[in-house]
């Protein structure tokens, strides 16, 4: 009996990962063969990503928009957890309103945001409105651009960090707190030395999983502002497939993202066990 | 008990304040944007385009929600989203209980599974949707009208999510209940089928509709994989950009009232499964 559960649980583990592999990461490896062919073996492709500078704009901002969305998403995903788990924690729906955002499509969401954000959109009609010069949001090749990407990035995905720090402030023993007060301190000083070393582990996994997001940012940016005026790897490599046509160009820009995701993990999942094998570290 | 309200004493007034300032631009934050959107599907849109924008409605009509079921296009986009939806979280859901029964039960498995889930979970929608759409299109199932190819990669990217919102489900099961059955003669197939599967039934469903809201919300794939059989969010992304703001609003309030259903109605229980969850 107990083989037959064994080679059941085999076949059930095996053809889930099976259709996985061949759905998703034969493309993958597809891609990766084509991105090195150019009627035969070679890195033309990537010396002509290396030539276009527009290439280096997208790594570029590819790698500070992450930066910024996730200091961003961290402080105001911190800030909401303690505002929900607090003791007095405030009508019921401030607690919907904290999740709703997320519940909201992407598609919506960025949808929502172009209206706001256009040159006659709703933001600009309300800083008039207050006697203020109105701005170009999503003016291309500015950063105000990219702070617009961030901002609308965050709207939609800081309910999820707020739930992961909310989750890791839970697991507190609230002894810690009683006597931190006995001991004298004050709210700040609490925070400082209570909370946020206890919840470091919670934060860390929260930056890796929403990094990894972050680093792979698309639809925010080809909807908000089109492929080209704030590029990232995604749209560029989006660009070069469709307006471009040029597929292993595409595909090739696409493995340097797979690469920076792919690194990004694992240095995360190295700092993860550092940590967790040496609980005496200091936050 | 609750951390970080343990010192709102006769120092937590400052707090306090605080608080009810952060509250208060939180549902300003959610609420604000959905109104104009609702706005914008239920007034004329030359309301919409008056500048300076109006901010209360003056003329409520429901003609953008007309026009939406009124093109074909449309239509089809709708129908098209269901179906995708419906199958591949099926699929999706019935992959994630195998992996999820067997993960909960064996170590190997364990180690096989998540190593596998979190691979996946790693790869750039951009360089899985590139080669899959020269790939499909070489075996016939690049922008069908089926959508099949859509359907089939979306059931992949929804494997995950459904396996990590099984998983606890199935570890929840007593073993002792499975071996009773064992030493009644029943297979290991049909333990499975017809004693562990009824137990886990609520998180199936939790599951599935987790899985359909995936597929309903997923815009990268469809973009790239269904060029001219569009599902929903890529033909409201081309609706948007292109400038027809009335029937574009309308749809994505269509759009959003599934999901919002299911995180209302399902509330805390999805919490675990969301944070999990995602992709991009």
């Amino acid at each position: 009996m107990n083989r037959q559960a064994r080679r059941l649980r085999a076949v059930f583990v095996a053809a889930p990962a099976l259709f996985m592999l061949t759905t998703l990461v034969v493309p993958a490896l597809g891609g990766l063969a084509a991105s090195f062919d150019r009627g035969g073996p070679s890195f033309g492709n990537y010396a002509a990503l290396a030539r276009d500078p527009m290439f280096w704009r997208a790594t570029l901002d590819n790698l500070l928009l992450p930066i910024a969305s996730l200091a961003l998403e961290l402080a105001a995903g911190l800030a909401m957890a303690l505002m929900i788990t607090a003791r007095a924690k405030g009508p019921a729906i401030v607690q919907v309103a904290a999740i709703l955002p997320f519940a909201i499509p992407e598609i919506v969401v960025l949808t929502i945001a172009r209206y706001l954000l256009m040159p006659r959109g709703y933001l600009n009609g309300a800083l008039i409105e207050f006697g203020m010069p109105p701005a170009q949001w999503l003016a291309p090749h500015g950063s105000l651009a990219m702070l617009s990407v961030v901002v609308v990035d965050a709207w939609h995905v800081t309910p999820i960090v707020m739930l992961m720090l909310a989750a890791g402030l839970q697991t507190i023993p609230p002894e810690l707190y009683e006597a931190a007060r006995l001991d004298g301190a004050d709210r700040l000083a609490t925070f400082w030395y209570v909370t946020l070393p206890l919840l470091a582990p919670a934060i860390v996994g929260a930056a890796i999983l929403r990094g990894i997001d972050a680093l792979r940012i698309f639809s925010t940016v080809l909807v908000l502002t089109g492929p080209e005026a704030v590029p990232v790897l995604s749209t560029y490599a989006y660009g070069q497939w469709t307006d471009a046509q040029a597929p292993r160009v595409a595909m090739a820009a696409a493995m340097v993202l797979a690469l920076i995701v792919t690194l990004f993990a694992l240095g995360g999942a190295l700092a993860v066990r550092r940590w967790s094998s040496d609980p005496g570290a200091p936050a | 008990m609750k951390p970080g309200a343990r010192h709102s004493g006769e120092r937590g007034g400052g707090f306090a304040m605080l608080g009810a300032a952060l509250g208060g631009f939180v549902i300003a934050a959610a609420v604000i944007p959905l109104y104009l959107l609702a706005k914008q599907a239920l007034t004329p849109e030359l309301e919409t385009f008056a500048w300076p924008p109006v901010w209360l409605p003056r003329d409520i009509t429901l003609r953008n929600f007309a026009q939406v079921f009124m093109v074909r296009e449309l239509r089809g986009a709708i129908v098209r989203s269901l179906s995708v939806g419906v199958i591949s979280a099926a699929s999706a859901t019935a992959m994630g209980a195998m992996l999820a029964s067997a993960m909960a039960r064996a170590s190997a498995a364990r180690r096989v599974g998540f190593a596998t889930l979190s691979g996946v979970r790693l790869l750039p929608m951009i360089a899985v949707a590139i080669p899959a759409a020269v790939m499909l299109a070489a075996i016939g199932l690049y922008d069908t009208s089926d959508a099949l190819g859509l359907t089939i990669i979306h059931c992949a990217i929804a494997i995950p999510t459904a396996a990590l919102t099984l998983y606890a489900a199935f570890a929840a099961v007593p073993a002792e209940v499975e071996e009773a059955a064992w030493l009644d003669g029943a297979s290991a197939l049909r333990v499975f089928l017809t004693i562990d599967l009824p137990i886990v039934r609520g998180a199936l469903a939790t599951a599935f509709i987790l899985c359909f809201i995936l597929s309903w919300d997923e815009f990268g794939f469809a973009l790239l994989l269904q060029q001219t059989n569009r599902t929903l969010p890529p033909l409201l992304y081309y609706y948007t950009v292109f400038g027809n703001v009335g029937p574009a609003s309308a749809l994505a309030i269509l759009m959003t009232v599934p999901a919002l259903c299911v995180v209302i109605a399902l509330g805390p229980t999805l919490r675990g499964a969301l944070i999990s969850g995602g992709s991009r």
